[in-house]
């Protein structure tokens, strides 16, 4: 059965199987925290639920303990608690870079596009881009620093650097695989260079780029997360990196669910939306 | 006799980097007169697409010129309709808009579209648009209907209708019908010689198929080369005037089968496709 080909397991069996790893690891963590604790009740590393709930609690409940609680800390209402705790404020320093590197790719986009479309365009960036791709995005960012600075921007570069050369090359590779026989359609069609570019290619080549995009989520999260515990005062990873010095376990699990999540989201949304937005596209 | 398209003195030859440059076509001479229906065929290989493309614009010849109304035209242009076998239409749009992209791209630019013009022009053409459809022997329900949810024969009836909203003067047809199964291909090719009676466009068809050759066109021409290695020239032209078509508008069989041996006999290899079992109706 186990190693059979043509199985075809029951509903309940496959709920079963599915979830079973999850199940097995939450209770291998709970089992591992409770021997700890019986040894030393203060353990740390494999933070007890109760203290999990302690770390949760302190993160979306109260600032940034390096900050000043506001005064009126202890009367606020509990959505205001949400929006000036630390991890909501993390999230949002986090979110605004990732929404920065999201929007330069936009351009990033239209370079492959139009690298695709017109080869003079093409010969003139692609060799260069080939090369950048190479680089390793991590190995410029001592680079970035002095010449960015330790703030936002250097941050934001990082992830354009270590991405966008992936996105260019790929959009300009889709473009490039549009059957002629659309182009000269587009011509006969009364068309021009732009007409061809943007209302046939780019519309046609759309849903892949999304896709090649969501792919590619993992890397931008990864860039944004070195830059951030490098170099910053606030972030998701900021605070990751933080709390490793105070063995800060009891956040840092919550944190990673969190990020974990967020991207999730990120993901499904973007899934829907270019479900939504081509319904003529079929395929995963 | 006026003529729409001359080819002169064509040659084609494809480099390809470490090889000797194969020729494909040479000194080609062919002249087309405004209504003509062109029925191009020959075995595979022996650049009758590379004719189309030619007169198309898609591809440039290595020596000789292309003509269109005594004119060098560079690229493909809405006066030269096209309808490939494959790709023929957009798969991003939508049956309707597929058809009415043609003169909504000629007329409008993109802030245009922004226009109330642009809207009520749009209406317009919709109506045509399922003026197109019926035509085509489609229903109305297909009108939002994705490409792909379309059987191929509906499909090349789209791209049909996409190409004449254009009012081209050449309608140019590549293989169009050549994935389809008999019975559909032979409803096309109704359909073809209908519209071609009917606006009177000058179209050029290329296939492999001699019978459908011998039926669409009132002029068939064979390519065929001497060897694997030749390039390919006319070996073979032949009028089909309506006299030898009975009533159906098929060419009577036994008029058929002497044409066929001739072509079959001016082609030499004999390789070319006959499908006389469509003629048995």
């Amino acid at each position: 059965m186990l190693f059979r080909i043509d199985a075809s397991p029951n509903r309940a069996t496959a709920w079963t199987l599915s979830w079973f790893l999850f199940a097995a690891g939450i209770a291998l963590y709970f089992y591992t925290a409770h021997n700890r604790h019986v040894e030393n009740p203060e353990d740390k590393v494999v933070p007890s639920l109760r203290q999990l709930g302690q770390g949760l609690s302190d993160s979306i409940l109260k600032p940034d303990s390096e900050q000043e609680a506001p005064d009126d800390q202890a009367t606020m209402s509990l959505a205001k608690k949400f929006f000036t705790s630390m991890l909501w404020t993390d999230t949002v320093a986090s979110a605004k870079r990732f929404a920065w590197a999201m929007l330069l790719l936009i351009p990033a986009v239209m370079l492959g596009l139009h690298m695709g479309m017109f080869p003079v365009f093409g010969q003139f960036f692609l060799r260069f881009i080939l090369f950048f791709d190479k680089i390793i995005a991590l190995s410029v960012l001592p680079i970035l620093f002095i010449a960015f600075g330790i703030d936002e921007l250097s941050k934001i570069m990082l992830i354009v650097i270590g991405v966008t050369p992936t996105i260019i090359l790929d959009t300009f590779n889709l473009a490039k695989s549009v059957p002629q026989e659309q182009i000269v359609k587009g011509f006969t069609l009364g068309a021009q260079d732009f007409g061809v570019a943007y209302r046939i290619v780019l519309r046609q080549i759309m849903p892949r780029v999304l896709n090649s995009i969501r792919l590619n989520l993992k890397s931008i999260m990864l860039f944004l997360f070195a830059g951030e515990m490098i170099a910053s005062q606030d972030g998701l990873a900021f605070r990751i990196a933080l709390l490793r010095r105070h063995m800060g376990m009891n956040v840092i699990i919550p944190y990673v669910l969190w990020v974990a999540l967020l991207l999730f989201l990120v993901d499904l949304t973007m899934r829907v939306a270019n479900r939504k937005l081509h319904p003529w596209f079929r395929e995963a | 006799m006026s003529e729409l398209i001359r080819l002169d003195k064509i040659g084609v030859e494809y480099r390809i980097h470490g090889h000797a440059p194969k020729k494909v076509l040479e000194s080609l001479d062919l002249t087309i007169a405004p209504g003509e229906f062109i029925a191009v065929c020959g075995q595979t290989g022996c650049g009758k697409s590379t004719m189309l493309r030619l007169i198309l614009g898609a591809e440039r010849p290595s020596a000789g010129r292309v003509l269109i109304d005594g004119l060098e035209l560079p690229r493909p242009d809405r006066n030269r309709g096209y309808v490939p076998q494959k790709y023929s239409l957009f798969p991003d749009k939508t049956v309707l808009d597929n058809i009415t992209f043609g003169p909504e791209m000629e007329e409008f630019g993109l802030l245009r579209r922004l226009t109330p013009r642009f809207q009520r022009r749009r209406r317009e053409l919709r109506d045509a648009a399922y003026g197109y459809l019926k035509q085509m022997g489609l229903r109305e329900s297909d009108a939002n209907k994705y490409p792909d949810q379309l059987s191929g024969g509906m499909q090349q009836r789209v791209a049909i209708a996409q190409a004449l909203i254009m009012r081209p003067k050449i309608l140019l047809m590549d293989e169009a019908f050549s994935a389809l199964d008999p019975a559909t291909r032979a409803d096309m090719q109704k359909l073809v010689r209908t519209l071609w009676a009917e606006t009177g466009t000058t179209i050029l068809f290329v296939t492999h198929n001699i019978a459908e050759a011998l039926y669409l066109g009132t002029r068939v021409i064979v390519l065929g080369k001497d060897n694997p290695d030749a390039s390919a020239k006319v070996v073979f032209e032949l009028s089909v005037p309506d006299s030898a078509r009975s009533a159906s508008g098929y060419p009577c069989r036994d008029e058929i089968e002497r044409m066929t041996k001739l072509i079959e006999d001016a082609a030499m290899s004999g390789r070319l496709e006959v499908e006389m079992a469509e003629f048995a109706g």
